[in-house]
Parts: C-alpha cells; sequence; structure tokens
C-alpha cells in the first residue's frame, strides 16, 4: 500500500448554528481546507470524497456534499458507522488513496444535532442505535447508554466522581483558546460535583453539548504530496473494532472492547505503540469514558486511569496530553464531524500550529467510541513519515 | 358451586396505609397478571419465585418445534380427572389440542374485569396470558364491571376458569387486583377448596358516577345520600338476605361496616377486584359467610362455605408515590412487526435456547451467542429473580417518560449466564445497587404511539427481604395495608 499524508484540514467552529444549515457548513468546512493547504489546492484536482454523516439533515448526504462544494463530478460515499463516523472516514479515504485508485482524496464529516426540536432528538437519536423491540421504550438515552459502563467501571476500579469531575475541568480548561470550541470557560471540580444529575453518576458537566458543525481533510498520495505541502502529516495507521450491540451482551462492562480492537489494529499498521503517541484527542462523550479510554487504548494500565488525571498526565504540560482541543466535552460533538475535527486537531498540533500547542509533538492518535458502545475508529497520524 | 382452589392479591408498592396507587408502569393489566400468578401459586399450580412458566414441564408437553410459539406446553400439576371429566367433553373446546394444552395447563379460561381495560381496540387477552403463564389457547373473556360483576362471574364459573379483578382507576381511587381459581368440582381434586355460591343478584340503574364512551373522566352526580339510600339501600332491601354478610365490597368502610354482622375487615379497593379481597379476607376471619358486592345500584352476594386456605397475597409495604416529572412530545415509535417477533419471548420471559448447544440468548436470536449454530431455538423459560450488574438513573427529561427512573442490566439467577437489560420498578429511582436483588415482573415499559408495550422490569427485594433471604413479594396476611 502507498504512504498517505494529510495536506490540509478546515473546520467550523463547533456550536448551536440555529443561523446555518448543513448547506452552509459543509462547504464552509471544505472552503476553510481548501484555503489552508500551504501550496493551494485546484478543486478540479480532488477525485473522491467521503462523506461522514451520522444522520442527514435537509436530505442526500452525498449529493449535498458534491452539489454545495462544486463536486459533481467525482464519486462520493457515504460513510456512517455512530460516534466513529469521522474517524472510519478518514480510515476509507486513506484506503482509497492507498490503494493506488486516487492520489488526492477529500473527506469531510458534519452533522446538524440542534436541527430538530430538543423534544423530537431524543427518540430519533435512539432509534440509531436501539433494537426497536427491547431496548428502544427503555428509555435508554445516550447518557444512561455509557452510564452503564461508567456505574460499573467506578463500582470496579479506584476511581471516583471525583475523576471524572477533573476531567471535565481539564477539558474546559483545554478548549479555552481554542476558536473552533463550543464551550470556552473553565469549571471547578466542586462546580462539576454540584451540577444537575443528567444521568447517574454523569452530571450536567460530565455531559457533551448538543452540537453542530463539520471538518474536511485532504488526504493526498506520497507520490504527490510535493504538490501540496512541504510539511504534510501521515497517516501511519488506521483501525476500526466492533462489538456486540446490546448491553446485556456485553461480558466486562468496564472497558469498551472495539476501542482495544480498533487500537491494536492502529498500532499494528503504523508499528508504533502507546509509548509512541505524544498527544490524543479521545472520545470524552462523558468524562467516564475519557478514563476508560486511557486504559484501552494503552495509556493506563487496568483501573489505573485515575491517576493519569490525578497527577496532570493528560493534561497540556504532563507527558500524555489527552483533547488539548477541549475534547468532545468542550469543543462539542456533531458526530459525523467529531473524528474529522480531532484529525483537524493533531493536523495542527503536528505542524506545530495549534491554539493549545503541545511542544515538540510528532506522534497523535485520534479515537472515537460509538452507537451502542459497540464500534470505536482509531487513527494515527504522524509528522514522521514511517 | 364453584370450588376455589386459589386466590391471590396485589397490591401496588405505592402509596399508603390509606390507599394503594398504581405506578407510573402500571396498569389493569400488570395489575391483573400480578395477582393471578399469586393466584396461581396459591393454588399450587406456578412456583412463586421459580422458572416462569406456570407448572413443571414435562418434556413430552413441549412439543420442542422450534420458533413455534404456538405451543408452549405450560403444563400444571393438575389432576389427570380434571381433564377427563364428563362435564368439560372436549366438544366445548372445539379443536382438541386446545384441549389438551389448555386443560394440561388446569386453566381453561380467563375471565378479566375491570372498568379500566387497557385497549379497547387492540386487544388484551395475549398480553394477558402471556403474562399469567398461560397457553395462547386460552379462551379469554375481556369484561367491563364492578364487584358484582366479579361475584357473577365466581359463582357462575366452570372448574379452569381463572377469575381475574383489577382496579387501575383515575387519581383519587385505589388500585388493586385480586384473581380466583376455580378448580376441579372433584373430591380428588385439590384439598381445602372452599364452595362459592349465588345467593342472589339485583341489577339496577342509578349512574351517579358514569362515565360515556369518549368522555375523558368519569361524571360524579354528587349525591351520597341518594346513593346509599336508593342505590345501595334498595338493592340490599331487594335482595332480602337472609342473614347479614360477613364483608361487603364496593363500599365505603363505614358503609360496609353498618350492614355486616360483626367488624368487617377493611378492603383496599373498591371497584372489581374488591369483591375478591372480601373472599381473600375470609381467610384471616377463620369463617365463611356471605359476602356482598355492591356497586351504585346494584348487588350481587354470594355464600363461601368456609374460610378459603389458599390465598398468596403479593402486597409489598407502601412507599410514598415520586413525584414524576412528566415531558410531552412527540408519540414513541412503535414497529409492529418488531413487536410481534419480540411478543412471546417479552411477555412470556423466555430466552431462545440454541437447538445446537443449549445456550439461552435474550433476546433469542438466529446466530447462537456461545456456538455460531443457526440452525434454530426454542423458547426456555427465563429464572424470574437476579442480582444488578450495573444500574444507572435518568433524571433528564425524556418526552413521553415519567422520569427520574432507574435502568439496570441483571444477572439473572440459576448459572444461566443470562443477563437482562430492563427498567426498575417498586423502589425510589436510584436506590438500586449493583449487588442488590429483586425479581422481574410484568410492568408496562412503554406506551408508545398508543400501544401499551409490556416487558418485564426489577422490582429490587427490600432490605428486610434481603435479609432474611426471602422475595420482595411480602406474603403477609393483610397486615401490610
Amino acid at each position: 500500500m502507498r504512504r498517505v499524508a494529510v495536506v490540509g484540514a478546515g473546520m467550523t467552529a463547533f456550536g448551536e448554528h440555529f443561523g446555518l444549515g448543513i448547506k452552509d457548513l459543509v462547504p464552509m468546512a471544505v472552503s476553510e481546507m481548501a484555503a489552508h493547504v500551504d501550496k493551494g489546492l485546484d478543486r478540479a484536482d480532488i477525485q473522491a470524497a467521503w462523506f461522514g454523516e451520522l444522520t442527514t439533515t435537509d436530505g442526500f448526504p452525498t449529493g449535498i456534499l458534491a452539489d454545495t462544494c462544486g463536486l459533481l463530478d467525482i464519486p462520493v460515499t457515504r460513510v456512517e458507522n455512530a460516534c466513529a463516523t469521522g474517524n472510519d472516514a478518514v480510515r476509507n479515504a486513506t484506503f482509497g488513496v492507498a490503494s493506488g485508485a486516487f492520489d488526492v482524496v477529500l473527506v469531510v464529516g458534519a452533522d446538524k444535532v440542534r436541527e430538530s426540536s430538543a423534544r423530537a432528538t431524543f427518540w430519533e437519536w435512539a432509534g440509531l442505535t436501539r433494537d426497536m423491540a427491547w431496548d428502544y421504550p427503555l428509555g435508554l438515552v445516550a447518557p444512561a447508554n455509557f452510564a452503564l459502563h461508567v456505574a460499573r467501571y467506578l463500582h470496579e476500579s479506584p476511581a471516583t466522581r471525583e475523576h471524572l469531575a477533573m476531567v471535565a475541568v481539564k477539558n474546559h480548561r483545554h478548549a479555552v483558546p481554542n476558536p473552533k470550541a463550543q464551550l470556552r470557560y473553565e469549571i471547578t471540580v466542586e462546580q462539576a460535583l454540584n451540577a444537575p444529575v443528567v444521568v447517574e453518576p454523569f452530571r450536567l458537566f460530565d455531559c457533551t453539548p448538543q452540537s453542530d458543525g463539520a471538518a474536511a481533510l485532504l488526504l493526498v498520495a506520497e507520490d504527490v504530496v510535493d504538490r501540496y505541502t512541504d510539511r504534510p502529516v501521515w497517516v501511519r495507521g488506521v483501525g476500526l473494532g466492533l462489538d456486540r450491540v446490546m448491553h446485556q451482551h456485553k461480558r466486562d462492562m468496564t472497558t469498551f472492547p472495539p476501542t482495544v480492537k480498533a487500537a491494536k489494529a492502529a498500532y499494528a499498521m503504523a508499528g508504533l505503540g502507546p509509548a509512541d503517541i505524544d498527544v490524543a484527542e479521545v472520545h470524552d462523550c462523558f468524562t467516564g469514558v475519557e478514563l476508560i479510554s486511557y486504559e484501552d487504548l494503552g495509556f493506563a494500565e487496568r483501573f489505573g486511569a485515575h491517576k493519569l488525571i490525578e497527577d496532570g498526565t493528560t493534561a497540556i504540560g504532563g507527558s500524555k496530553p489527552v483533547n488539548p482541543s477541549g475534547g468532545l466535552k468542550a469543543k462539542g460533538h456533531p458526530p459525523g464531524a467529531t473524528g474529522v475535527a480531532q484529525c483537524f486537531e493533531l493536523f495542527e498540533q503536528l505542524r506545530g500550529e495549534a491554539a493549545n500547542q503541545v511542544d515538540g509533538a510528532r506522534t497523535a492518535l485520534a479515537h472515537n467510541i460509538g452507537g451502542p458502545t459497540a464500534v470505536s475508529a482509531v487513527t494515527i497520524l504522524s509528522s514522521d513519515r514511517g | 358451586m364453584a370450588k376455589l382452589a386459589g386466590l391471590g392479591t396485589y397490591l401496588p408498592p405505592w402509596g399508603s396505609a390509606r390507599g394503594r396507587v398504581a405506578g407510573p408502569d402500571e396498569d389493569a393489566l400488570t395489575l391483573g397478571v400480578a395477582a393471578a400468578r399469586a393466584a396461581l401459586t396459591a393454588a399450587g399450580l406456578a412456583s412463586s419465585d421459580g422458572s416462569g412458566d406456570v407448572a413443571n414441564l414435562p418434556p413430552s408437553a413441549t412439543g420442542g418445534s422450534a420458533h413455534s410459539p404456538g405451543r408452549f406446553g405450560r403444563v400444571a400439576n393438575l389432576p389427570p380427572s380434571a381433564t377427563g371429566g364428563s362435564a368439560h367433553s372436549p366438544g366445548r373446546f372445539g379443536r382438541v389440542a386446545d384441549v389438551e394444552t389448555a386443560a394440561a395447563a388446569g386453566v381453561r379460561r380467563v375471565v378479566f374485569v375491570t372498568r379500566e381495560l387497557p385497549l379497547l381496540v387492540g386487544g388484551n387477552a395475549a398480553a394477558l396470558l402471556a403474562g399469567i403463564g398461560l397457553a395462547a389457547d386460552v379462551a379469554v373473556v375481556e369484561q367491563v364491571g364492578g364487584a358484582p360483576a366479579v361475584l357473577d362471574a365466581l359463582a357462575g364459573a366452570a372448574p379452569g376458569t381463572l377469575v381475574v379483578a383489577a382496579d387501575a382507576p383515575q387519581a383519587g381511587q385505589p388500585a388493586g387486583a385480586a384473581a380466583a381459581l376455580v378448580g376441579p368440582d372433584d373430591p380428588a381434586g385439590p384439598a381445602g377448596g372452599v364452595g362459592v355460591e349465588l345467593v342472589g343478584r339485583v341489577v339496577r340503574s342509578l349512574p351517579v358516577h358514569s362515565q360515556a364512551v369518549g368522555e375523558a373522566a368519569i361524571r360524579d352526580y354528587s349525591d351520597a345520600r341518594l346513593e346509599r339510600e336508593r342505590g345501595v339501600g334498595v338493592a340490599l332491601e331487594r335482595l332480602g338476605l337472609a342473614e347479614k354478610p360477613v364483608v361487603a365490597a364496593g363500599l365505603a368502610a363505614k358503609q360496609a361496616a353498618a350492614l355486616c354482622a360483626g367488624s368487617p375487615p377493611d378492603l383496599p379497593t373498591l371497584g372489581a377486584s374488591s369483591a375478591l379481597f372480601a373472599i381473600a379476607a375470609l381467610h384471616e376471619l377463620g369463617s365463611g359467610g356471605v359476602v356482598l358486592a355492591a356497586e351504585q345500584a346494584s348487588a350481587t352476594a354470594v355464600r363461601v362455605d368456609g374460610p378459603p386456605a389458599a390465598v398468596r397475597r403479593d402486597e409489598p409495604a407502601p412507599l410514598a408515590p415520586e413525584k414524576m416529572t412528566r415531558t410531552p412530545g412527540p408519540d414513541i415509535a412503535i414497529s409492529l412487526p418488531a413487536y410481534e417477533r419480540a411478543f412471546d419471548a417479552k411477555l412470556r420471559w423466555e430466552a431462545g435456547r440454541c437447538d445446537a448447544c443449549g445456550t439461552l440468548a435474550l433476546p433469542p436470536r438466529r446466530r447462537c451467542l456461545a456456538c455460531g449454530s443457526e440452525a434454530g431455538w426454542t423458547l426456555a423459560p427465563l429464572p424470574r429473580s437476579g442480582e444488578v450488574y450495573t444500574a444507572v438513573t435518568v433524571h433528564v427529561p425524556v418526552p413521553g417518560m415519567p422520569t427520574p427512573y432507574s435502568l439496570a442490566i441483571v444477572e439473572l439467577d440459576g448459572g444461566v449466564d443470562v443477563r437482562a437489560l430492563v427498567k426498575v420498578t417498586g423502589a425510589k429511582p436510584g436506590t438500586a445497587r449493583i449487588g442488590d436483588r429483586g425479581r422481574l415482573v410484568l410492568r408496562r415499559v412503554a406506551v408508545r404511539s398508543g400501544v401499551p408495550d409490556y416487558g418485564y422490569a426489577l422490582f429490587p427485594n427490600s432490605p428486610a427481604a434481603s435479609v432474611a433471604g426471602e422475595a420482595a413479594t411480602g406474603t403477609t396476611e393483610g397486615a401490610a395495608r
């Protein structure tokens, strides 16, 4: 397979974009990407596109991308893989280039969560991930989906609700300098612990906000990298992992096996391990999920995640900063865009251009876990060609 | 004369000593199912905590055909005489297969009496049979009625009739349910069955409380003296009872006491179920006697020829009702094909047992979780108790669903290696903890686009019961009220 590099990245700010539709957000992200390719991009160079969108607003997703971005003459493929959609779109596009089929491809991720009434959203989204007869009627809201894991994790591991709060505090702090982030303010552990309960054990600040947004990447083959930049970021590894779709069939709920599988595949492809990762964007839709993911990604030993948040290892300035962008928690989480936006952040980190720069970062990891906690995607990027 | 083989009662765990209210996940059907299961347990036809089916299952009776919910083969340990009795020739039931299955279960007919039928169009019978654990070929009568109708149904019932009476009234009236199984009129039948015989009946009209079809609420004419004097008063006069009743159902405690001999027990309900609560009360009174059931201007009296021996009360101690937040929203969608495919396993609490290796899967699934066989599966009863593996409590408002509520993943007992994701019922939200134990009970999990969606919920054992190592079901002798 050929080497693949990211040579351009762009994203809209994440937030409640009531004034912008999906037909605005998608071209905005693509144009921002195109405007920031070091040596310029002629759109006619783009040979194919992969579009990660979890839900649809305003209709037919691939057509909307082609139509709104002036790309009517190339194939566009929609990727939908729950909250792993963004990094799975990156994975598919990577293979499209690595295979030799295309030299220059576009990856876009987008979603507009705040497009339906708050009352309708819950059941619409629940229908995407639940067994219609058995689980859907139980009212297994998205936070409950993950809380079932985290409640058991808190029971078995030394981690406490204070550790969950510390994750929220860290990611809120990280978001402050990020102009793309939705929640750019700091909170305290006390605020997090005393906030209204959403789904016990999660309180308000343990949860991602609902967000709209889009992100775009330009992936090219090694052969043509020089046309676009002298500072490419290499896609070193991609991986996807799955699990049983019903919680009652998951034997050990203190871990996410899809993450373990996706990380294993991505590390193997990259020829790298957890120790090689300088900075990571980890799926923190709920604070406890970030902690469990430290272990699943190999950053911490089993039931040792709390130590990393306690001693600052995963804060900016620590030895393994996690979510310098603010993460889903504070940057926001339009699911289809999330993974692509993680790669946007890491692209900037690995080029030394990030708003919240991690000094000397050379290798980075992006991670999503989603659906009925049954799918994960991991992408490993590096400034080293490998 | 109808012989009582078993009586069961159920009171919702919410309310106070003054009266119970149905939980947000209860309706007349779930109340009735709880009482019916208690009655069958009392009659020795079901185990209280057991495998969930109504009785032990001889292998020959299962039929064993995969994916064939038609023949569940729930078979009771009923004496053979009950099936071959000349009074109940197969001809009455049409097909011979019906007789075999239904008669073998000891219950041939269910009469469900309530004024709050969950579905007026769409039917409640299948859910009722599935929840009770009866075969799908048992006849069901869905009857709108009150306390006199229940005594009428009972006194005139053929052996093998299960009379189920449920009250899930609008706010302000107490909720509860009771059920009575009429056993074989046979000296070789279950011992201790007391007889119930009609003494008299008066059917009159004085609709001081009324609700026409299509009206949302009950209208109240608001004249208590009229109701007392020209309603029950005239009805009693016309009945001309030779002796005073010992218990009176359908009446306020004070009024009942005024017309009964001795001091009659307080009954927990006023509607259909109160008639059977009245008969059950004879167990505690230790005597038989005349039982009266009144409703507005009508009344029925029966004589019970002794204290019923087989009474089981599922009457947990009352908890103060939770303050729930109700959030309006769009109808919760339902897929009726998915509903229909899941129905038997979901309402009968059964797993799919892999025909190749025997592994149980809940819900049933084509490909075995363990061996990967896709050759087929057969429904098999699941244990109705287990331990909480993980639990969470939803506080955020959810449209169409009263909040807060708790969800739990429960590891079922008996080493079956099956976990279930269920709602928690009968306990204050947020109190079910990892490691807690409880039993699985039928509840209305949701109302989806107007259709009640029944399934099982975890009823945590009360701390006292846990200590004693018993199920949460209070087999109290009326004291829990």
